[in-house]
């Protein structure tokens, strides 16, 4: 398979998106050992790398959830190869507990954890920061500012990690992941790893001993790693990644770390402010580098600290400068905690702007008044209404018509426990506004679970989980196990679209391929229901009128837990290779279209984006380019004026 | 009445929002209203018969398990739904000036151009009944002599939830006989079966299922012309309350668990109790228990002989007591039609006749003005207004009556 990160001529230049540049990183560090756990915006470095995996002899897999991932990755590093696990923060919290055990040992070869993280959550249940991992369980952490450093700091957090042998973070956001720009490669070297497990010295050992966190060996390891942090603290003073940019005595110093360091440097260069101010940008984030830090707060009085997620730096910092007060004096910090920038969310160059204006009385306006009211007027009337929705044909749509119907039905206030893929948008209007409760993977089952034992406390709603098949397996297998050991009285409803729909099909234990693409046996989750001792029922989303009887039936007989599995390919799934099962057409003359008997109830309600409403002839028509041929329209049309046809 | 070109300008009138005085159909300054209006003024209040009008005219409101279930929003200023409703503001003396001959009515009673008591001759039909067989007798022959050409019944399952269907031959009337307990989706099987079936349909309805097939026979929607010109006959049945099937079924649960239970009956009065037969026993519950049991919307119900009815029938209450009459049932005939059907049975033979005391009808105006009596004390109480009735007009001349005479015994 070709791909440029296969590429091996030094100094060759490509455009690289920020992930492949840390995949190209990993290649030139001589990467053997590859896990990882889907997710935005990290998915395309474990594909990238699965891509060429046969070619620079990898493993590479998708690990069933990010904890597993890092104990894959950590075997790798303990048979002395370097491995690299990857994932994006919110499974950074599912790693932790591995990740805690990993970091207080130490590794063998070189064990990156490669955490690309979304600030402004838009694709993402929380803005998650897993840079305080690094400070709570001490190990060190890079963040790359571009896409040349993305690929230099990989390749380095593998020789950094094998140099004082201590797992390293190397944290990407967003707007490094999948933005794209210039890298220039270095070798690809020749990789011949024997991979073997030593456990022959003492457990005091950590190159040949048996790895063990045991009680009375904690004192010692706790130590050593103390030891590492401070072999990375004397690195990091003088990395090349850490930069200062600026007139000697600024007015305002700016630290900046990862893709912050583009929007200060666009702002200054707006501003035409580099006279005035310096920007310090930091790639080695912890531990701090102290003589670096010391030497240029000791020349400003203001200090300006621009990152995404918490003021980690910023904290981190000021306890810097309390510490050396008396060699850096007094200083005036601004950052996110003064509302010199916004707490939360992305930041921009336009907010980097009217910070600096803040702090140093500029007046420029990234964006003039009269602009941004004229913007505002003209978009609440005239923008169309383009809210989230599911793609046409999609089987969750009709799933979350069939749950909503039934809770309706059933007439007790039921409510649905969601969990995380494209069915979180089961809380949109998209979805019926079906979903009642949506946090972490898993969490949906294991709220059910806990739902539904508070009969005794007089809870008489029923409660029902959904969840991908990929998210089955991640996270809700031990929830479903909970609630089938404790009889929790709950549905679990497994939307099993036959991939990791919403982040790109990558394969999961349920499907019969792994991450390269080989044949792999697949964990069939009806049957494991079933070994659970759990009542389970099959169907198919796409029959609303057997599907629904079902569901009532489930419903009405509680007392324990009851799997349902509604079994439907994505409709962008490769599988389905496009082909449309039903001809869709519409009989105009029985169309009620808006009359009463009808209010437009398949364009207004039930909303799938391959039925429009034609506003001149004041019809429902099909639109053929979007529509899939599903079918499930046909159903809900109470007249029979949508038809599904023979597929042409 | 309004003709079909009125309906349809004022239809488009709502449609464009200009709701004005003219358009409202329903007496007491209340607009009409859709979906919304069904929720926040019948559902939400407890209002609702459970006849099921609302139902099967758009896919956004569904019968289930004796509630009416409203699935999707619909934003419509006007719909069918509240139209149709029994228990959306009604102006009941145009629907008995369209439906009835002015000479005929009874404040008490509604129509009345005779009381009888009659019961099957088939002594079969009777045994399959409860009372007298009358409703299955007067069905069978409607359908025998092509009066109708299909009857819409209502049946239970084996938990005694109701359902309705279309029937069009004996055999089926025969299975739907016996007292239901709780209320069917009557006004719904009529709805759905008008919209495929051509010929006549015959209802056998409860007083909120005949109100609601009156609003829509008198006042249809343009899209309901047809259909109502489809509804041939109302068999009405007297009616005193309808039981809530969850709360029964709660109530079944705790006397017998899940045994088997092949029937219920509640007795008359003096017994005070439902029997509940199982395979091989009858467990008494003590009435009081039953009348928890009651939906909250039959405290506000004004109708106990069915009076939106072409005849209408009930057990039979004699003067003398239950037991002289037992196995007989009453019959109010209200119109001309009806009066033609209780002709043809007697003259086929299908009913037996019993002579019938002066005293039955002054009994039977006692119970009726007993239930509207506390029909308006209890909408009143609900309103905390005497003039604010909810779906009945306090000007109209019945209610009018009713009040007139409280006052008068309080007086005496």
């Amino acid at each position: 398979m070709s791909s440029i990160l296969l590429e091996n001529k030094k100094g060759f230049e490509a455009l690289l998106m920020g992930n492949d540049a840390i995949s190209r990183g990993a290649l030139e560090a001589g990467v053997s050992v590859v896990t990882g756990y889907p997710g935005t915006p990290s998915s395309e470095i474990v594909e990238q790398l699965a891509k060429v995996a046969h070619a620079r002899n990898l493993y590479v897999e998708w690990s069933v959830n990010e904890k597993v991932a890092m104990e894959v990755a950590a075997a790798g590093s303990y048979a002395r190869l370097r491995s690299m696990c990857v994932m994006k923060q919110v499974g950074v919290n599912v790693a932790a507990d591995s990740l805690l055990h990993i970091a207080e040992y130490g590794i063998r070869g070189a064990m990156v954890l490669v955490s690309c993280e979304d600030p402004g959550a838009l694709s993402s249940t929380n803005e998650g920061d897993s840079r305080p991992y690094a400070k709570m369980m001490e190990f060190p952490l890079l963040e790359p500012g571009d896409f040349q450093e993305a690929k230099d700091m990989a390749k380095w957090a593998f020789e950094l990690s094998e140099d004082i042998r201590s797992i390293i973070m190397l944290r990407s956001v967003t707007r490094l992941s999948h933005a794209s720009g210039n890298v220039t490669m270095g070798e690809l070297p020749v990789v011949s790893p024997g991979a073997r497990f030593e456990c022959s010295g003492t457990p005091m050992d950590q190159m040949i001993g048996p790895i063990l966190a045991f009680p009375t060996l904690i004192d010692s390891q706790r130590r050593r790693q103390l030891e590492k942090l401070s072999k990375a603290a004397a690195a990091f003073e003088k990395s090349p990644f850490n930069t200062y940019t600026g007139p000697e005595k600024p007015e305002l110093l700016i630290i900046a770390s990862s893709a912050c360091q583009l929007y200060v440097r666009e702002a200054l260069s707006i501003l035409d402010l580099w006279s005035r101010v310096g920007l310090l940008k930091l790639g080695t984030t912890w531990p701090l580098p102290q003589k670096l830090l010391g030497k240029h707060l000791s020349i400003n009085e203001r200090v300006l600290i621009v990152e995404e997620g918490t003021p980690f730096l910023e904290d981190n910092i000021k306890v810097l400068a309390a510490e050396n007060a008396k060699q850096v004096g007094i200083k005036t910090f601004f950052g996110r905690k003064d509302g010199t920038l916004p707490p939360v969310n992305e930041l921009n160059p336009d907010l980097l702007i009217n910070g600096i204006n803040h702090i140093l009385g500029t007046t420029y306006q990234p964006v003039s008044d009269a602009y941004s009211s004229k913007a505002k007027r003209i978009t609440a009337v005239g923008a169309p209404d383009r809210e989230l929705t599911f793609c046409p044909g999609c089987p969750h749509r009709a799933s979350f018509w069939l749950i909503h119907d039934v809770f309706k039905l059933d007439n007790r206030s039921g409510f649905l426990c969601g969990d995380i893929g494209c069915y979180s948008l089961g809380a949109a209007p998209c979805g019926f506004s079906t979903i009642k409760i949506l946090q972490a993977m898993g969490s949906g089952t294991g709220m059910a679970s806990g739902f539904g034992k508070l009969d005794q406390f007089g809870m008489e709603q029923p409660v029902m989980a959904v969840c991908g098949d990929s998210t089955f397996f991640h996270a809700v297998m031990p929830a479903l196990v909970n609630a089938v050991h404790n009889q929790s009285d709950m549905i679990l409803t497994v939307l099993d679209n036959s991939g990791t729909a919403m982040t790109g099909f990558q394969p999961h234990p349920g499907t019969p391929v792994g991450a390269t693409g080989i044949s792999l046996p697949m964990v069939d989750i009806e049957k494991l229901c079933r070994a659970m001792g759990i009542q389970v029922e099959v169907s198919d989303p796409f029959d609303l009128k057997g599907t629904r009887k079902i569901m009532l039936d489930l419903l009405e007989n509680g007392g324990s837990p009851r799997v349902l599995i509604l079994k439907q390919p994505c409709a962008l799934s490769p599988g389905k290779k496009g082909e449309k099962k039903f001809e869709m057409s519409i009989d105009e003359t029985l169309c009620l279209a808006d009359q009463c008997g009808c209010n437009r109830f398949c364009t207004r309600v039930f909303k799938c984006p391959g039925l429009i409403w034609n506003t001149e002839k004041k019809i429902t028509q099909i639109d053929e380019v979007l529509c899939v041929g599903c079918g499930v329209c046909a159903d809900i049309c109470p007249t029979g004026a949508i038809i599904a046809g023979e597929a042409r | 009445m309004n003709t079909i070109e009125s309906r349809s300008t004022q239809r488009k009138l709502v449609d464009g929002m200009q709701i004005n005085g003219e358009v409202n159909l329903n007496k007491g300054g209340k607009s009409p209203q859709g979906q919304q209006g069904i929720n926040t003024k019948v559902l939400k209040q407890g209002l609702c018969t459970g006849c099921a009008a609302c139902v099967d005219l758009c896919p956004s409101t569904e019968y289930y398990k004796d509630n009416i279930i409203l699935l999707h929003e619909c934003d419509l200023v006007r719909g069918r739904c509240y139209d149709y409703c029994p228990r959306t503001p009604t102006d009941f003396e145009a629907l008995r000036r369209a439906l009835f001959d002015p000479r005929d009515m009874i404040p008490e009673l509604g129509a009345f151009k005779g009381l009888y008591m009659t019961r099957a001759a088939d002594k079969a039909v009777r045994t399959g009944a409860q009372h007298g067989g009358t409703v299955t007798a007067l069905v069978q022959l409607a359908l025998g002599e092509g009066l109708i050409d299909e009857a819409v019944l209502s049946d239970h399952d084996e938990q005694f939830l109701s359902t309705a269907q279309a029937v069009v031959d004996g055999d089926g009337v025969f299975g739907s006989a016996g007292s239901k307990f709780v209320v069917s989706p009557t006004v719904s099987a009529f709805t759905r079966s008008s919209q495929i079936n051509p010929g006549k349909i015959g209802v056998v309805a409860t007083p909120c299922q005949a109100l609601a097939l009156a609003k829509m026979k008198v006042n249809p929607a343009l899209e309901d012309e047809i259909r109502m010109e489809k509804l041939g006959l109302v068999i009405g049945l007297f009616c005193g309350w309808a039981l809530d099937w969850r709360r029964l079924q709660n109530l079944l649960q705790e006397k017998v668990g899940d045994t088997w239970i092949a029937g219920i009956d509640i007795l008359p009065s003096k017994h005070a109790c439902m029997e509940v037969y199982t395979e091989d026993k009858t467990i008494k519950v003590p009435i009081q228990e039953v009348t928890t049991c009651v939906r909250e919307n039959c405290s506000y119900c004004f109708d106990m002989t069915c009076e939106f009815s072409d005849i209408s029938v009930g057990s039979a209450r004699s003067s003398e007591g239950w037991d002289v009459d037992k196995g007989w049932n009453q019959v109010i005939v209200r119109t001309a039609l009806g009066e033609k059907l209780i002709a043809r049975a007697r003259e086929k033979g299908v009913l037996e006749f019993k002579e019938i005391q002066d005293t039955n009808i002054e009994k039977l105006k006692k119970a009726s003005v007993g239930k509207k009596r506390a029909c308006l004390l209890n909408l009143a109480k609900k309103t905390g207004s005497r003039d604010d009735l909810v779906y009945i007009d306090p000007e109209d001349p019945v209610v009018q009556y009713i009040r007139t005479l409280s006052s008068m015994q309080q007086l005496n």
